[in-house]
């Protein structure tokens, strides 16, 4: 189990060797990029900045709640740099806040404060923040210059030097258990006022010295009507404090004025107002949203007491300021007309509004059509810019709900879109594109009953005269392309003009975002081709896709169905669509009312060729979907012969069930692993479409060792409860999924999780922490029958007296990995690789051939002829084994892996935060010509071969005469 | 061993006069806390570095690469100078390293103790115990561009022609060629001489070595009458080629030519078959070393 501490020199040199000769696995520099795509994405966006910096600046700065902070350019969409912080709470960025070249972050709710180099992408400084919880930071200036940025905790403020971090001073904030300071504001005095609230008491004022953080002032204001500063006050004008009432709708400016305004019901008004400089004070006009798309630009006049109402916006969806040189400018963007609604795009119009006046900018309309199928819009992020003329232009960044984000142009011009709901991928299936008309055509031929020789030729004729129409029609249009200059030649891919290539090559993968947007991307190109936002979908759901009908029975289309589940109440339902067009089935599923415990895709199909899908509710009833007449029969004919199982691992228990004949379920055995000592961490059976070839091994004395393949076996992985280094354990059981006979168990001692295993044919890798020596390491475990066959013909579960011989081995791993798939053929011939995600975003392929528990510790001729590489208990990581070469996917988060037409190649998508698309070619191409065929070689050897027979067929001729001469 | 640290850490505090000295030595036993486990009264301290790839500007490369300590764990950027601060990590066992997609660098195990001094070493996942000091501060250099992808090979006729085995095959034919024309092969002495220096070329142990043969020959010559001698050479001749026959070495690769070579008529063919022969040889003296001879018939 554990591998040896010394390692042979000439053990390792041989392996290294040997890897030289036995590894084909690497990209050739002139396949970068011909069948390989990466998309990068950043996630939701939370704070947006365009660079003010210089005017023609084409930087536009995101941070979003994937923890990342990156920088794009404006003008295509694509990322100049990205920074990947560490995922979860400890990375979260609380705020951004853009000055000049550098970009100031708190990170991790106040852990670390990093000031960045926009220009390079690099770090200027770090600095540690005292413990306490975020709540708010801004820009402190002084007579006209930034150079101070106050950080305000949960109870205390601290402020930082611009230039290296240091602090300058920390203070406490007075009776900070009692009052909630959630707001600090710098207006360019030589002050920094902090707010905070007593919720429905009174509000808190207190004015910091720059200079040393004396308080100067602190003012106690009575207001039982505020419950939050965040989210109901703004400061505006000249240090004016103005709060939004929400029960009276009443805005305090501290003396309070009631304003004659309609709320919408059960609408939270909100306030925008804009600080376009830190030294600065606020302008003196702010926004107020009274509905969903309401909104009244107001003004705060110069007396700093009346408020006068400069306009009315309704219908108005969003609002949004932006200050360029003096001048500061307020987009609304609305509705163009609301008679268009049933339609599934909405044009949308963008206007400036002069902000002192509320007066309309002339020429400043930006009409775009905006998918409403996406969502909302839900934040309006602008950049304002002064022509040449002295009149303003501008750019808007629009964020919709689903994350998406556009950017426009004037005029009307869309200019990039990016889906940034693809950076958080949950599942996903890859789906063959249908046939073309042609190749329906051809296939039909022999699907067909023989109906005589004479019409079988004729159709075979017909056929074949169709192929050359098509070939000449291709021909025709590449000699027509040929002629027009090279840009307007677009190989743009429609989903119309989608059909299935030779050899299967090109598919369509349907991808399952978490906010709910589904997506269908052509693996060739990369291009989206639909997308369909589900509005509905809780945040915490859980989806699973499955395909239920594939493109091969034509004229029924084929049928995804994704099944969608909350994991609070467990409660389901499904969404039924075609995946080659995204749209919703007409299908009705079935209503489930009850959380639904395990779904499982049986073989069976209906008389519309859908595979049934099983769904098991906490009753332990079964939904069957479809559910015609014709699959409820098929149910109950061999329903006792549909066996399942269920994973509770809050109970630490796996149970199996068979299904009755009336839909209900019997329970037939049960494995319980007590919770008190360890708890299951996940169960993998097989891939259901993996084919295994062949059935043994034939060893070096020519006899066979055949592999145990269990269709039904599964692989149960436990982590001990116990976390402490020394008595930490991780346990693999494999279970038989009919029985629920525990075929093995193996438990690694001093080893701590995160697991990841792959479970396939004969085997299964896992790969593990280990505590002790602090190191990653790989298991091997791998199941034999032995050397004769139990049952050759079929495979039973409940027919297997014996158990089967497990041999393990196990590898250490110099990185730590995030995810682990195996690549999958066709046939099952080729041989297989692993394909292991690390860390640095680079996708290894690893062949399954070092995972091999017969590798020998002594090489004998056994071995040798075997082709097994001796035991080496260091795995090599070789960076031509990479098969995303420099082209890293963040945060890998899964690996999915699709046959394709051709056995010796397999697709493989991998998802994170970007996607990657490749094919890899675990034993290289040997059934089609490689891409480095040398046609002028063999072409010019042929023809001088040709040649030299012809000349010296003449010569012999020429010598035979000359001898019968003599 | 947890006992064993606790143990050594609670004599190490006890010495407290000794700390300096010795902090490390209990490291080699184990780790002190494990990673990502909050000690309860632990500090947090910080690893500090600078990350260089010699001959590149700072701005090329540092925006796409990042500090990772023991896989993502705990992660740092990279300043504008190279240089990299990650803070907030526990004591404890890390292997740090520079991830960038475009250049090669060596991780490196830091060792954080419960008090926050530091220790560098090479990583070494086999040993795990044992340590060869880094610098710390970590002063990481790049050893050059990652290299990725593969080059196809190319078909050239140089690389053709200069290929070691081609220029093998080539010369010997040449001299097969050229050999008959400068050597006048129907003078018997000069044959003779050949046969001998044939000989010469193929000390294989299995067979009869060259003194024996030339005792053979000269004691067959000496006891054999005046007038045997035209009878000696005519049969003398064929025993030669005999064992010349079973002299001639030969693999796998050159056993059906060598096949041929035995069972042909000798004196018919002898005149070509000499040359064969010889190249033969010579093929077989340089491509393989003597244990894989074999012997064919």
């Amino acid at each position: 189990m554990k591998p040896p501490a010394k390692m042979s020199k000439p053990t390792s040199l041989f392996v290294i060797f040997f890897s030289l000769f036995v590894m084909s696995e690497a990209v050739f520099e002139d396949q970068v990029g011909k069948f390989d795509w990466r998309q990068q994405y950043v996630g939701k966006t939370l704070f947006a900045h365009f660079d003010s910096h210089s005017q023609s600046s084409k930087k536009l700065f995101l941070a979003t709640d994937k923890n990342i902070f990156a920088s794009f350019n404006s003008r295509t969409g694509e990322l100049f740099w990205r920074h990947v912080d560490k995922a979860g709470p400890e990375g979260t960025i609380d705020i951004l806040l853009l000055h000049g070249q550098d970009a100031l972050m708190v990170v991790g709710g106040g852990r670390l404060l990093r000031s960045w180099d926009t220009n390079m992408g690099g770090l200027n400084w770090e600095a540690v923040l005292d413990t306490g919880s975020f709540q708010a930071a801004c820009f402190v200036a002084m007579q006209d210059t930034v150079k101070h940025v106050a950080v305000l905790k949960k109870a205390a403020i601290s402020l930082h030097y611009l230039t290296n971090g240091h602090q300058k001073w920390v203070e406490n904030l007075p009776d900070s258990d009692t009052v909630q300071y959630q707001a600090v504001y710098s207006g360019g005095e030589e002050e920094v006022y902090v707010l905070g609230v007593v919720p429905n008491s009174h509000l808190t004022i207190i004015a910091y010295s720059l200079e040393d953080g004396e308080i100067i002032k602190q003012r106690s204001v009575e207001a039982p009507w505020l419950s939050s500063v965040e989210s109901s006050c703004v400061v505006v004008g000249h240090g004016v404090l103005m709060c939004v009432d929400t029960a009276t709708l009443a805005l305090y400016a501290l003396p309070i004025q009631s304003l004659d305004l309609e709320v919408s019901p059960g609408f939270q008004p909100v306030l925008v107002s804009s600080q376009p400089h830190p030294a600065r004070s606020p302008i003196s006009e702010f926004f107020l949203q009274l509905g969903p798309d309401h909104h009244v630009l107001l003004q705060l006049n110069a007396d700093g007491y009346t408020i006068a109402p400069l306009r009315d916006f309704q219908p108005a969806f969003l609002v949004s300021f932006s200050t360029t040189g003096e001048k500061t400018v307020a987009a609304v963007m609305t509705p163009k007309n609301e008679t268009v609604k049933k339609k599934k795009n909405v044009a949308c119009a963008i206007n400036l509004f002069s902000a002192d006046s509320g007066r309309r900018l002339l020429d400043t309309t930006v009409i775009f059509p905006l998918d409403l199928n996406g969502g909302k819009p839900f934040k309006l992020y602008v950049h304002a810019f002064l022509k040449k003329d002295d009149s303003v232009g501008y750019r808007v960044l629009v964020q919709t709900q689903d994350h998406a984000l556009t950017f426009i142009q004037q005029p009307g011009r869309v200019v990039w879109t990016r889906e940034e709901a693809l950076a958080d991928v949950v599942t996903m299936e890859m789906v063959d594109l249908p046939l073309t008309g042609t190749q329906a055509e051809l296939e039909g031929e022999f699907g067909k009953k023989a109906d005589g020789l004479f019409p079988m030729v004729l159709k075979r004729l017909s056929s074949q005269v169709i192929l050359l129409q098509a070939w000449l029609a291709h021909l025709w249009k590449l000699f027509y392309e040929a002629r027009k200059p090279h840009g307007q030649v677009k190989n743009e891919v429609t989903i119309e003009t989608l059909s299935r290539d030779e050899f299967n090559l090109q598919k369509m993968m349907v991808m399952v975002t978490a906010s709910g947007k589904l997506f269908g991307i052509d693996s060739k190109s990369g291009s989206i081709l639909w997308k369909h936002y589900l509005e509905n979908v809780q945040p915490n759901a859980v989806f699973k896709l499955i395909v239920q009908r594939t493109t091969a029975h034509f004229p029924h289309p084929p049928q995804c169905t994704l099944l969608i589940k909350d994991k609070d109440t467990g409660l389901a339902s499904l969404h039924v669509f075609n995946p080659i067009f995204g749209r919703k089935s007409h299908i009705a599923p079935p209503a489930l009312p009850r959380p639904i415990l395990q779904s499982l895709l049986l073989p069976v199909i209906d008389q519309d060729y859908a595979k049934v899908l099983l769904l098991v509710d906490d009753q332990y009833k079964v939904t069957a979907f479809p559910s015609t007449k014709n699959v409820l029969q098929q149910l109950q004919e061999m329903a006792s012969s549909i066996f399942f199982y269920l994973i509770r691992s809050d109970q630490g228990n796996l149970s199996g069930f068979r299904l009755r004949k009336d839909l209900s379920t019997e329970r037939i055995w049960e494995v319980v692993l007590p919770t008190e000592v360890q708890k299951i961490v996940a169960v993998n059976g097989k891939r259901p479409n993996e084919h295994v070839h062949s059935q043994g091994r034939v060893m070096g004395d020519r006899s066979v060792l055949y592999k145990y393949l269990n269709p039904n076996l599964l692989a149960v992985v436990t982590e001990s409860t116990d976390a402490h280094p020394e008595r930490a354990f991780v346990g693999v059981f494999l279970v038989d999924g009919v029985t629920g006979r525990i075929i093995h168990e193996a438990v690694q001692r001093k080893a701590r999780g995160p697991v990841h295993f792959v479970h396939s044919e004969n085997w299964v890798v896992y790969e593990y922490w280990n505590t002790k020596s602090r190191r990653n390491e790989f298991s091997v475990l791998e199941l034999f029958e032995g050397t004769e066959l139990y049952n050759s013909t079929v495979f039973s579960s409940l027919d297997r007296p014996h158990l089967p011989q497990v041999l393990q081995q196990t590898y250490i791993f110099p990185s730590p990995i995030t995810t682990m798939e195996a690549t999958l053929t066709e046939k099952g011939i080729t041989s297989r690789h692993l394909l292991v995600g690390l860390p640095s975003g680079a996708i290894l392929s690893l062949p399954k051939m070092f995972l091999d528990p017969r590798r020998p510790e002594v090489v004998t001729e056994h071995s040798r002829e075997e082709n097994l590489i001796p035991y080496a208990p260091e795995m090599p990581i070789r960076t031509e084994w990479f098969i995303n070469y420099n082209q890293t996917v963040a945060r890998v988060k899964g690996i999915y892996t699709a046959p394709s037409g051709l056995e010796s190649t397999c697709l493989v998508v991998a998802y994170g935060l970007d996607i990657y698309q490749t094919r890899v070619y675990p034993s290289k191409q040997f059934d089609v010509l490689k891409d480095d065929y040398d046609y002028v070689l063999i072409s010019s050897v042929l023809f001088a071969l040709f040649f030299a027979t012809m000349i010296s067929k003449r010569l012999a001729q020429v010598k035979l005469l000359n001898r019968a001469w003599r | 061993m947890w006992l064993h640290v606790r143990l050594s850490e609670v004599c190490l505090f006890l010495q407290a006069m000794f700390i300096l000295a010795c902090c490390f030595s209990d490291m080699e036993s184990g780790p002190i806390a494990t990673s990502g486990s909050v000690q309860p009264n632990g500090d947090r301290f910080k690893i500090e570095g600078r990350a260089i790839v010699p001959g590149v500007k700072t701005q090329d490369w540092i925006s796409s690469a990042r500090v990772t300590v023991e896989g993502e764990e705990y992660i740092g950027f990279l300043g504008t100078d190279g240089s990299f601060v990650v803070n907030d990590v526990p004591s404890g066992s890390y292997v740090v390293e520079v991830i960038s997609p475009g250049y090669k660098f060596g991780a490196v195990r830091v060792d954080i103790t419960s008090k926050g001094k530091m220790r560098a070493r090479l990583v070494n996942f086999i040993k795990t115990s044992e340590v060869i000091r880094q610098p710390y501060p970590l002063q990481l250099r790049s050893s050059g561009p990652r290299t990725y992808l593969m080059k196809r090979e190319t078909w050239g006729w140089t690389d053709f022609l200069m290929n070691p085995m081609v220029m093998m095959m080539v010369l010997p034919l040449l001299i097969i060629v050229l050999l008959p024309k400068v050597v006048n092969t129907n003078d018997p002495e000069m044959r003779k001489e050949m046969e001998q220096s044939m000989n010469m070329l193929n000390p294989n142990p299995e067979l009869p070595d060259v003194s024996e043969f030339m005792t053979k020959l000269f004691s067959g010559s000496k006891s054999s009458s005046s007038k045997a001698i035209g009878g000696s050479k005519a049969s003398g001749r064929p025993a030669v080629k005999r064992r010349w026959c079973q002299n001639i070495t030969c693999t796998s690769g050159l056993r059906n030519y060598c096949n041929w070579s035995c069972h042909g008529n000798y004196n018919a063919i002898f005149k070509k078959s000499f040359f064969i022969r010889l190249y033969n040889c010579f093929l077989s003296r340089v491509f393989f070393p003597s244990s894989e001879i074999q012997v064919c018939k």
